[in-house]
């Protein structure tokens, strides 16, 4: 075949495809289903402030958490907001989570940053200092149909920064101490309690062990979210109130970083990254090879096909009880062109009743809305059967240790974590390090 | 041979035939570069993407104080010295083995190549469990010979040798490819004189296949040399740089500082003086490629 | 004669070793993507069993279908189709004619050049893509095709391949159809190129190859799901808690599937090396 011939077959080829796709290119962004309902009871927005454009204003919101599950329930959300605000088009990015910031980033850096995106907690601080978000409070204070109160107030402090709201809580969620009944019942072992401290897991999880079966009876990671945690749960915190002192390796922080190390070590009821060898926990506890499992409530969906009967309580203490608290916001960018427009939709992708319906009907989240009734759905729905502990969980929460270069901080932890469950550094010398970088990272 | 023509229309020509190519890599390439060279000089936050703080040498200065960035340079070059024999040596070999008339040639050259087309997302998951110290195959293997295999990818001292292996795999089909292409166009009749002269397969290997094969071989080595510097998906995926820092390499080093402390400044520092040593190393070995690569 | 016997004796002791040699090495090749093709075909979506588990029971192509419902796999298909074959060409075309000005119309300063060709290589991508993007948006190429294509069409990679290629082709050839009045153009493609079929086939799969797995650009710019490429569609799969593992792999399947046809296509042009009929070296 000479090189012209396949120059002309090449370019044929290319010919046709480009016309396929021409031909698809008005085809719509995503084939949604119609909901099923349109509820007529649509929050009243009559809010006072510049007169509406007569042409739709379009504005983009960038997520992490609806693809790939909950594109639907977005869909639906977008459309109830949408025949609320005839002005307002709101288009949907997604990015999955580990590349989400990458992209945002370089999305702020060229100019074209999204109108409105979701934040984790851990991202907000980092993002608030830099003056790349919004101050909602004068559009808050101007609107008079929305009520502050409706917002879980830890959650919404949490996305609060120097006096200025610069988001909106969307989600929280936390961490529960998961159980195989099967397993327990077998060892003759009794269920967790929401008493138990971390000696009586240890003492519970002896029993439940079986390395015969390939079964460990407990999975806590030794990392940065898990430690500072059992620090908490020890009366220790990384930093001081105003974050200007660093107490990270004071005696009850290394004392709780040496149970979590001896849990592992010399209990040997948790299993080493080794021992899992590329298995995560929730891989591990759907194969019945973990008694107990501590992770969080967004399991709730992916544990719901076990084949064995499981349910959750508060997580143990040491000292006293702490347990974690996530939260997810949503913000927007501070120098969006449709400010108003922005709020419109973060405020009903936070508040709105529906919205919450929604998202407790198909398990995509919990709403961080205080309403007690809307959380009637959400206890009912079994498994786990004992969905209040995510309730009482709420009593003991604590909140991250956030700061402006949070990345370096984690980063920095979790490596000298793993050098002491390397046996590199012993827990004292790796928190008094932990403690020159903090320092470091906080000048 | 074109030296005939007038050097006006000579370069027309040269221009005609280089325009599009550097254009294009001018415009796509080489402005970003010199814009990241630009940020060694200066502090930028991507988030704040207005404000630039110009601090000179600084971000060398800190460079050169970073323990981080000696450690990856270190396991970089271990890396390289672990991975670069290995991987044109094993591709040669099949290279060789894929050029004889075999049953199943073609199955075969496809067997070799797909590694290379997949992407390290699949693969990668693949080789974590190939390398599983309980129920792995290596750890098997080594277990039926009397050896207990160490933890791999969770032990500091082994989980580079697996990144190591874990990239050969991948890569000989690549390296196969190359080679192929040129042993190809090796003439038969080349080889059929020298065993009538007598010659045994490795004194043809050595006297005829090498020279010729020499112009792909420094090709190889150098395209092996600069990307095995930037080594980094598999890095990312299998072990993140850890455990405890063991495999964390110089663009690991780069995406963190890019893309999650919002340091580019120091970002593109660290990647120019990446550029500074892989640049030497090649004109180390452009000069070298004159005593043993032929042309004819 | 002894020698020779010797000799008869080696050779289908030697050829069975090698035949030996050749089955595990493949297979070391191949058994990860039975693995993965294994893993697309599993029901439930815990499917990370230890040890693992090779053949799928109940095997089940719900992956794939659930695949096409979640995502608009066709579309993707087609744009990484569309993406990776005008990269390719682009490559084809400009790396072909800068390497024939390499090779051939030796000029002042080539070598200076070819080294900042060289140069455009070690300088990681990861860095360059913020700048890069930036640019982008000056030409306001966000969102667009040409955004996606144009910046993976000029490769120093593909004209250094390409330069190796026809600095081996000997010059008799060429030297014969100067003294006939020939242009370097009448030369180039009526000489140079046909005979550099294999590396010409050697770059377009290389070039296909990078495009179709590039991930971190079409990250990037695109914004919106009518241009998405297979990989930044699929990526969406591995979700912040949960991965199933079954739906990646399906994907990662259906990813590889274009490539190895490519491949087998290309074989052809790869084997078939320039023929010297009639003329001796």
């Amino acid at each position: 075949m000479s090189t012209k011939s396949v120059f002309v077959r090449l370019s044929t080829l290319l010919m046709i495809l480009s016309v396929l796709l021409a031909a698809c290119a008005p085809a719509a962004p995503t084939a949604t289903a119609e909901p099923e309902v349109i509820t007529n009871t649509i929050v009243v927005t009559a809010t006072p402030g510049p007169v509406e454009p007569a042409e739709p204003v379009e504005i983009t919101y960038y997520t992490f958490s609806a693809a790939p599950d909950h594109v639907e329930q977005l869909d639906q959300m977008i459309q109830l907001f949408e025949a609320a605000h005839p002005n307002i088009k709101v288009k949907v990015e997604t990015a999955p989570f580990d590349e989400y910031f990458t992209k945002l980033q370089t999305l702020i850096a060229g100019g074209t940053a999204p109108d409105v995106f979701e934040l984790n907690y851990e991202n907000f601080v980092t993002y608030a200092d830099k003056g790349v978000l919004l101050d909602l409070s004068p559009m808050m204070k101007a609107d008079t149909t929305l009520n502050p109160e409706v917002y879980s107030e830890r959650a919404n402090s949490a996305f609060s920064y120097n006096g200025m709201q610069l988001g909106l809580p969307a989600t929280f969620s936390t961490v529960m101490l998961y159980y195989n009944k099967d397993l327990f019942d077998q060892a003759g072992v009794e269920y967790p309690t929401a008493d138990w401290t971390w000696s009586d897991a240890v003492e519970a999880g002896k029993k439940l062990n079986d390395p015969a079966n390939g079964v460990w009876s407990l999975y806590s990671g030794v990392q940065f979210w898990e430690f500072y945690k059992k620090a908490a749960q020890n009366n220790c915190r990384f930093f001081n109130d105003d974050k200007t002192e660093v107490l990270i390796n004071s005696p009850e922080c290394v004392e709780a970083l040496q149970t979590m190390v001896d849990m592992v070590k010399t209990d040997k009821v948790v299993p080493s990254a080794a021992d899992m060898g590329g298995q995560s926990d929730g891989d591990m506890f759907m194969a019945g090879k973990l008694a107990m499992d501590v992770t969080g409530i967004w399991m709730f969906s992916a544990y719901k096909d076990a084949p064995f009967q499981w349910d959750v309580t508060v997580e143990p203490g040491m000292a006293n009880k702490a347990t974690h608290f996530f939260a997810n916001g949503v913000s927007a960018f501070a120098a969006t062109k449709h400010a108003q427009e922005a709020y419109e939709w973060i405020k009903f992708f936070t508040s709105d009743p529906e919205m919450a319906n929604i998202r407790i009907a198909s398990g995509w989240e919990l709403p961080a809305l205080k309403d007690p009734t809307l959380f009637e759905d959400y206890l009912s729905q079994t498994p786990p059967d004992n969905r209040q502990a995510v309730i009482d969980s709420l009593e003991f929460a604590v909140v991250p240790p956030v700061i402006v270069r949070q990345s370096e901080m984690q980063d920095g932890i979790n490596k000298l974590l793993e050098q002491v469950m390397l046996d590199q550094l012993t827990p004292q010398e790796a928190l008094d390090q932990a403690k020159t970088l903090l320092e470091e990272l906080i000048k | 041979m074109i030296a005939q023509r007038r050097p006006v229309q000579k370069y027309l020509w040269v221009g005609f035939f280089l325009f599009p190519s550097l254009a294009g890599l001018l415009v796509f390439l080489i402005t970003p570069m010199l814009a990241s060279l630009a940020l060694t000089f200066y502090e930028w936050d991507p988030l704040i993407p207005t404000h630039f703080t110009f601090v000179g040498m600084e971000n060398y200065l800190t460079l050169i104080k970073d323990a981080d960035f000696w450690s990856a340079l270190g396991h970089t070059l271990y890396f390289i010295i672990g991975y670069i024999p290995l991987v044109l040596v094993t591709g040669l070999a099949v290279a060789l083995l894929m050029n004889q008339k075999l049953i199943g040639r073609t199955f075969f050259r496809g067997a070799f190549f797909m590694p290379v087309i997949s992407a390290w997302v699949a693969v990668a998951l693949m080789w974590t469990w190939i390398f599983n110290p309980k129920f792995g195959i290596v750890n098997y293997l080594l277990g039926l010979i009397g050896i207990t295999g160490p933890a791999w990818l969770y032990d500091p001292n082994w989980a580079m040798p697996a990144i190591i292996l874990t990239s050969v795999w991948k890569d000989t089909g690549f390296i196969m490819v190359l080679f192929l292409s040129s042993l190809q166009s090796i003439p038969q009749e080349y080889y059929e004189a020298a065993s009538l002269d007598g010659a045994n397969g490795w004194a043809k290997f050595r006297y005829i296949t090498l020279p010729l094969l020499s112009p792909t071989l420094f090709f190889t080595l150098i395209i092996s040399l600069i990307n095995s510097f930037q080594v980094f998906d598999q890095v990312w995926i299998m072990t993140q740089g850890g455990p405890a820092g063991s495999t964390s390499v110089l663009v690991e080093q780069i995406v963190n500082n890019s893309f999650r402390y919002g340091r580019m400044g120091y970002a593109a520092t660290l990647s120019w003086v990446l550029f500074l040593i892989v640049f030497v190393v090649t004109m180390i070995q452009t000069r070298m490629q004159k005593n043993w690569v032929t042309y004819d | 004669m002894t020698e020779s016997r010797l000799h008869e004796l080696n050779k289908p002791l030697g050829k069975v070793l090698l035949y030996i040699l050749l089955i595990v090495s493949g297979a070391v090749m191949i058994v990860p993507f039975a693995w993965m093709a294994s893993t697309s075909l599993k029901s439930g979506e815990y499917v990370l069993t230890m040890p693992p588990q090779w053949i799928p029971d109940p095997a089940t192509l719900d992956s794939y279908r659930r695949l096409f419902e979640l995502y608009p796999i066709g579309r993707m298909l087609l744009n990484s189709l569309f993406v990776a074959g005008l990269t390719t060409l682009g490559q084809l075309i400009t790396c072909s004619m800068a390497a024939y000005a390499f090779a051939r119309l030796k000029f002042r300063g080539h070598n200076m050049v070819f080294f900042l060709y060289l140069a455009t290589l070690m300088v990681p991508f990861q860095v360059t893509i913020t700048p890069l993007f930036i640019l982008m948006r000056i030409f306001g190429w966000i969102n667009t095709y040409q955004g996606l294509i144009l910046p993976g069409v000029f490769s120093a990679f593909g004209t250094f391949l390409l330069r190796q290629a026809f600095m081996t082709i000997p010059t008799e050839y060429e030297e014969a159809a100067y003294m006939d009045g020939a242009s370097p153009l009448t030369i180039f493609m009526q000489i140079i190129l046909p005979l550099s079929k294999p590396a010409l086939a050697t770059l377009s799969v290389f070039a296909f190859m990078g495009s179709w797995n590039s991930f971190m650009w079409p990250l990037f710019i695109v914004r919106e799901e009518t241009l998405m490429t297979l990989p930044v569609g699929l990526a969406t799969l591995q979700g912040r808690w949960l991965t199933e593992w079954n739906l990646v792999m399906a994907g990662a399947v259906i990813t590889v599937l274009p490539m190895l046809l490519l491949y087998l296509v290309a074989q052809k042009y790869l084997i078939q090396g320039y023929v010297m009929s009639g003329l001796k070296g």
